[in-house]
């Protein structure tokens, strides 16, 4: 589940997919490899923070309901450790209070399921360029 | 006018005065017949007599009434033919048939259909008598009851709405996990066209690759179908239907569209299916709405537990051989012993944003199906809701049979 596409491996290139959905996992990294960027997708919160990849992550693509930590609990737990990882969520649910409190607290973008390519490559470019 | 055979004693009648004159005695006779037209209006209530061997009928002025028929014109049954309506025409021919035929009391309901198309419902009692000549004679009422019979479909019909608010509500909160299950596959179909289009761009293009991509589209776009498929089946305001029903595959795909909605409570649910479980005869989506209702309730229950897991357990099995009991444990909150014979009465909750319908809605569903529902603390902390439906007779029979032939063969 761990694919990881190995490209130019600098400090910091790495795009984060996390996602309980396995077509998600599966799409995803499939369609940012495309864009140009060394991506690997987990399934959850916890296996991303344990994992590795934390430190070479440049941006985290993150999905918001998931069974144990939610993507908000990732992204209080990667403030907490003082790890300033650009962040655009994605969530099959529109929930405006969600949205607001996940860009009050910093993240890039808020993407709605389904978006289009380029919303994320947009997205994308904002969060590696900050 | 026709003999009463039975004057109507209630009517003061002052003709028995002694000494009264022939105009007092008619006077009197006046103010009773105007007390009987009155009560008869009143109570929207004519009378007829009908003697069965001359077919001579005679109706009371209310009966004209409510015939909306010119007072005092002559009563035949090809007259009165043309008032009742056509589907109870049969049921007509019949009960003057038998009353020909029987000498019984009897009593009916009929419909009128008038000559502006509206509908009026009437409710006749007939009392059997014999007049002098020893003859049989009807002596009947007959009342409109239409402003009743009105009022009773408004009551069913706000019954049944209120069964749908139940299902309704609940769709309310689900919702969010519907839109979240029809997006997710939504998402993937996006995304892997989109892959599939960029990667047909390069040069030269990726063809294995967009070959991948569009068959993960056409699963996504199947998932996407299913799930529709699902509510459809779940949400419909179709009628009952019966049909075979395993209770593990209702409880499966109960939880598969619920999945997003456990998945945010945290709850940790448990399946523990009986294999080889009995169908029963019912209807699916009714007993999906009591899967439902009771996971909510117990989802419910444990939003304010945080010192253990949420775990929920769904389990069914066979109960007594011939039932099939489900049961949804949680370790929740519970519920005040005192209140066990309250949980299941409509309009009673516990919750701040409850109706309190769930639980009486889903009882009265279960007891539709000869089954029963019932509550019970667990030893330690929650509750569990269960209910017992028997199976379906041909399996249990089928069951029976081979079990006996199980016993035969042990025995040689």
């Amino acid at each position: 589940m761990e694919s990881a596409q190995t490209g130019t491996a600098t400090e910091r290139s790495l795009i984060a997919v996390v996602d309980d959905d396995e077509s998600v996992r599966e799409s995803l990294p499939d369609l940012i490899q495309e864009f140009g960027f060394t991506v690997k997708a987990f399934s959850s919160a916890e296996g991303f923070l344990a994992s590795d990849s934390v430190d070479r992550t440049c941006c985290l693509i993150l999905d918001i309901a998931m069974p144990g930590m939610s993507g908000l609990d990732l992204q209080r737990a990667l403030q907490d450790r003082r790890l300033k990882i650009p962040i655009i969520f994605i969530t099959g649910q529109k929930d405006e209070a969600v949205r607001r409190r996940a860009l009050d607290r910093g993240a890039v973008a808020f993407l709605f399921k389904p978006f289009s390519d380029t919303a994320l490559l947009e997205a994308l470019n904002s969060a590696v360029r900050n | 006018m026709a003999q009463p055979a039975h004057p109507a004693k209630d009517v003061p009648l002052e003709t028995s005065v002694p000494g009264a004159s022939l105009e007092s005695i008619e006077k009197a006779l006046r103010r009773s017949q105007a007390f009987l037209a009155e009560g008869q209006r009143l109570s929207q209530t004519g009378s007829f007599s009908w003697r069965v061997a001359t077919d001579e009928i005679t109706w009371s002025e209310q009966l004209y009434r409510i015939y909306e028929l010119e007072v005092g014109a002559p009563v035949t049954f090809e007259l009165i033919r043309t008032r009742v309506h056509p589907e109870d025409l049969t049921l007509l021919e019949k009960m003057v048939e038998q009353a020909r035929d029987g000498g019984n009391d009897f009593e009916w309901h009929y419909r009128l259909l008038m000559p502006d198309h509206s509908i009026k419902y009437l409710h006749a009692v007939a009392h059997v008598t014999r007049d002098r000549d020893g003859q049989l004679e009807y002596i009947a009422t007959v009342q409109d009851v239409t402003a009743r019979r009105l009022s009773e479909e408004a009551r069913d019909k706000a019954r049944s709405e209120l069964a749908q608010v139940a299902r309704v509500t609940s769709l309310g909160t689900l919702t969010a996990s519907i839109a979240h299950e029809v997006n997710q596959p939504l998402s993937g179909i996006v995304t892997n066209a989109s892959t599939c289009l960029r990667m047909l761009s390069t040069d030269p293009p990726n063809v294995e690759g967009a070959r991948e991509t569009a068959r993960r589209t056409i699963r996504d776009a199947n998932r996407a179908s299913d799930v529709i498929a699902r509510l459809r089946a779940l949400f419909s305001k179709k009628d009952v239907s019966i049909e075979a029903v395993n209770l593990n595959d209702a409880v499966r795909e109960v939880i598969a569209l619920s999945c997003s909605d456990l998945q945010r409570n945290r709850l940790i649910v448990r399946l523990e299916l009986a294999g080889n479980l009995p169908s029963i005869s019912g209807d699916r989506v009714q007993l999906q709405q009591v899967i439902l209702n009771l996971l909510r309730n117990a989802s419910d229950a444990m939003t304010a537990v945080n010192d253990r897991p949420r775990e929920l357990v769904i389990r069914t099995e066979r109960d007594q051989n011939d039932h099939v009991r489900l049961s949804v444990k949680d370790v929740g909150v519970g519920f005040d012993p005192q209140a066990t014979d309250r949980l299941f009465n409509a309009f009673y909750t516990t919750k701040n944003d409850g109706m309190g319908i769930g639980l009486s809605v889903s009882r009265s569903i279960v007891e539709n199906h000869h089954g029963r529902m019932w509550a019970s603390l667990n030893d330690g902390p929650g509750s569990t809701f269960s209910f017992s439906i028997p199976c379906r007779f041909e399996v249990s029979a089928a069951a029976n049979s081979s079990v006996t032939t199980h016993t035969s063969v042990k025995a040689a």
